[in-house]
């Protein structure tokens, strides 16, 4: 649970359910289930079993199961999705795609992601999928996906881009990430 | 004699008793079960397509469309309110709202100022929401 007044910028990944309340910016991976409160702004991939969004999002969704865009809600990016509910009053721009291709493939990473407990920094990259590239060049690969939406294109890519950086140095174990991140990517990119 | 055609001129849009059924003095018209529509259509008013009728081509509507469940369009839409429930393949562009029913089906590009799909419904295509008189076309 990320309350209003918090703020995480960087990269996510959470064994369980997520809440938030607040600002987040990067890169969110949750295993269980998303819920963007009403209050909250994220600019940031979000990938999640449910997906549950009253406030606003920028960036793409990938829900193994079910995204559901509130009254309150805001998407635009790209979004891939087992099941799709959108509310009345709720605002949407992205390409939707549903089905057995699109909710199979992230399902399975998240099998594999419990396993190696050690290291979430990997399977964060993983499951960016979009940018399928180094960490730090991800967010050029990201920022075209939220600009076909319009409307707030321009305000989305640079922060992303410096936020990754970010992070990155913060964490300061750039060193595991490449590592385990790196094959994934590869599998994503002959895909 | 006379009186009756002047009635009738007085009042040329009302009097057609003629068409399906009226709302709101809007014209409309269904496709059942075994009707079946190909080509381009403009039509100022409303229609719906019912029961397994089949739609295909182009449909301009100055109203509203309602594909019910079991029936297929393969169509350009362009109405003010789409209402789905059927299947649609096909561009999209919804004036006012677009509504997907549970049983719902959409393949094809999407342009709507309002949107609502049920839980259930399936979707593919690019979204976009807003005031799309400004937006080209382009992509």
């Amino acid at each position: 649970m990320l309350g209003p007044r918090d703020r995480v910028i960087g990269q996510i990944y959470i064994e369980g359910d997520l809440r938030v309340g607040g600002v987040v910016e990067g890169e969110v991976e949750v295993t269980g289930d998303v819920e963007i409160d009403d209050m909250a702004k994220v600019k940031a991939s979000l990938a999640g079993r449910d997906v549950t969004i009253r406030g606003q999002v920028n960036g793409a969704v990938v829900a193994r199961k079910r995204l559901v865009v509130a009254k309150s809600g805001s998407l635009f990016g790209d979004v891939r999705v087992g099941r799709l509910a959108i509310q009345d009053g709720a605002t949407f721009s992205g390409k939707v795609s549903m089905g057995a291709g699109a909710a199979t493939a992230p399902a399975v990473k998240a099998v594999e992601a419990p396993t190696p407990l050690s290291e979430p920094e990997p399977k964060l990259a993983t499951e960016a999928e979009k940018p399928a590239a180094p960490i730090v060049a991800a967010p050029l690969v990201a920022a075209p996906k939220i600009t076909p939406p319009t409307i707030i294109k321009t305000a989305a890519p640079a922060p992303v881009a410096e936020l990754r950086v970010a992070g990155k140095d913060g964490k300061g174990r750039p060193g595991a990430a490449p590592i385990k991140g790196k094959p994934d990517k590869n599998k994503k990119k002959r895909r | 004699m006379e009186t009756q055609e002047a009635v009738a001129e007085s009042t040329p849009m009302e009097t057609d008793g003629q068409s399906d059924s009226k709302r709101d003095g809007q014209k409309r018209f269904t496709l059942g079960p075994n009707d079946s529509l190909e080509g381009k259509l403009t039509y100022g008013g409303s229609m719906a397509v019912e029961g397994g009728g089949r739609a295909e081509g182009e449909l301009r509507l100055g109203g509203n469309i309602e594909v019910g469940n079991g029936s297929v369009v393969k169509a350009l839409i362009e109405a003010s309110n789409v209402n789905i429930k059927g299947e649609v393949e096909g561009r999209l562009t919804a004036r006012d709202k677009l509504t997907l029913g549970k049983q719902a089906k959409l393949n094809g590009d999407v342009q709507a100022r309002r949107l609502q799909i049920e839980d259930g419904a399936s979707l593919n295509g690019y979204v976009r929401m807003g005031d799309f008189e400004q937006q080209a076309p382009g992509s």
